[in-house]
């Protein structure tokens, strides 16, 4: 699990990026889907206990087993979940998947409105396939999904007004220790949003200096004359 | 900037816009309907595209007024509060025909008029976008220009697809052949009616 703590950027920059110059159609489609999100955190490592005796798997990604009953070894997810359903063998939950754990992060999330509580990268698809395919093996099944449910709710909201701050000058966002699910979630509009305000911010190397300085236009001050309680 | 392929590209540049004539144009009548005469005079005020004014007035034959939605009035409207101004009504494409007319227009603050419009209503937009209602049309949908409301719509989207994924009931979907009954005997003899 080496992306346990990986950083997430949102990197946007016009003509770095390669998404830059594609038409919007194209970029659509170069969004992940909420399928094809949990395709890739189906290669996380989970731990099982078997219940049969086999011989080592020789797959692409690597080798695994040998399984022998009762002995906890450690298998992709994808591999786990398809024993599971022929009920070959047991699934163990992760650790971060305890609802002492759980509930300690979501207090975390709760009291630091900056920062982002390290979690698995796939933390949102994890725990769903884990909620959906081993629901028997996990304790406090519905303790655990409110309190995952909660802390994505926490997060995506310190996402949103994280980012309402995003100005003309923003080229690119920085959003540590954010998850899969939740970057896949936030990309269409933020990068469509980063995108107007390049251009808009773009066109304003026109402006600003070139104005006449013999009368100052009415519009040019267009901030409120009073100052407005912030909402 | 334009997309030859682009459909709001094209539309946009179909907006019309004021362009006051600096000469004497032979033969344009028709772009004027009220027009009397085939040709348009030195100081006739005329609507035409911004297709055309824009190329018009960089050959300097024209001089652009700008569109009476980003005047004085609309600008303290969005001033007050940005996110109430009915903009779809306007122009559907304000952000867009205002970059093209910013280049050629004369007032100078244009652009930063619209950066500052559009950084008070992305706001608002963020807000709701993600949590909205996805079943129904929201309201304020219909206060949006074009432009907000593709954003508005790939934020909503994407909610949707998660939501869809999370909530999904069955990961396989059953063709739809598989589960009914065959009758076996309207195979067997085709001709037979019952």
């Amino acid at each position: 699990m080496e992306h346990v703590t990986a950083v997430v950027e949102l990197l946007y920059q016009f003509g770095v990026n390669s998404m830059a110059g594609r038409a919007s159609t194209e970029l659509e489609s170069s969004f992940f889907s909420g399928a094809e999100v949990e395709f890739l955190a189906e290669d996380d490592m989970v731990v099982i206990v078997p219940s049969l005796r086999m011989d080592t798997l020789h797959l692409i990604c690597g080798d695994f087993g040998p399984f022998m009953p009762q002995v906890p070894a450690s298998v992709p997810l994808w591999l786990g979940i398809a024993m599971k359903k022929r009920g070959k063998c047991r699934l163990r939950a992760p650790e971060w998947m305890s609802v002492e754990n759980l509930t300690q992060v979501l207090e975390l999330e709760r009291e630091s409105s900056q920062e982002f509580q390290p979690l698995p990268f796939h933390y949102v698809e994890v725990s769903r396939l884990l909620l959906d395919n081993a629901r028997d093996d996990l304790v406090d099944v519905y303790m655990v999904q409110t309190l995952i449910e909660d802390i994505r709710n926490v997060r995506f909201h310190k996402v949103q007004t994280g980012l309402q701050t995003l100005s003309g000058k923003t080229h690119a966002v920085k959003l540590k220790n954010l998850g899969a699910m939740e970057v896949s979630l936030i990309r269409p509009f933020f990068v469509k949003a980063l995108e107007k305000f390049y251009v808009h911010d773009n066109e304003e190397l026109v402006q600003p200096s070139q104005g006449e300085t013999d009368t100052p236009l009415a519009s040019v001050d267009r901030h409120p004359r009073r100052v407005l309680r912030p909402r | 900037m334009a997309n030859y392929y682009d459909l709001d590209d094209i539309l946009m540049e179909e907006e019309y816009v004021t362009v006051h004539f600096k000469f004497e144009a032979k033969g344009l009548g028709v772009l004027d309907p009220g027009s009397e005469h085939d040709d348009i005079e030195a100081g006739a005020v005329v609507d035409i595209p911004l297709w055309l004014a824009h190329d018009l007035c960089l050959r300097k034959f024209v001089s652009i007024k700008l569109p009476s939605f980003y005047n004085e009035r609309i600008r303290k409207e969005i001033q007050a509060d940005a996110s109430c101004v009915d903009l779809g009504r306007y122009c559907p494409y304000f952000y867009e025909l205002g970059l093209r007319l910013a280049p050629i227009s004369p007032d100078p603050t244009l652009g930063s008029f619209l950066l500052y419009c559009l950084q008070g209503r992305y706001k608002d937009m963020l807000c709701k976008a993600h949590t909205v209602a996805l079943t129904t049309a929201p309201k304020f949908l219909n206060l949006l220009t074009r432009e907000e409301t593709q954003l508005f719509e790939a934020a909503r989207d994407s909610v949707k697809s998660y939501n869809k994924w999370r909530f999904q009931g069955a990961r396989l979907e059953r063709a739809a052949v598989l589960g009914r009954k065959r009758r076996l005997n309207a195979l067997l003899s085709p001709f037979e009616l019952t």
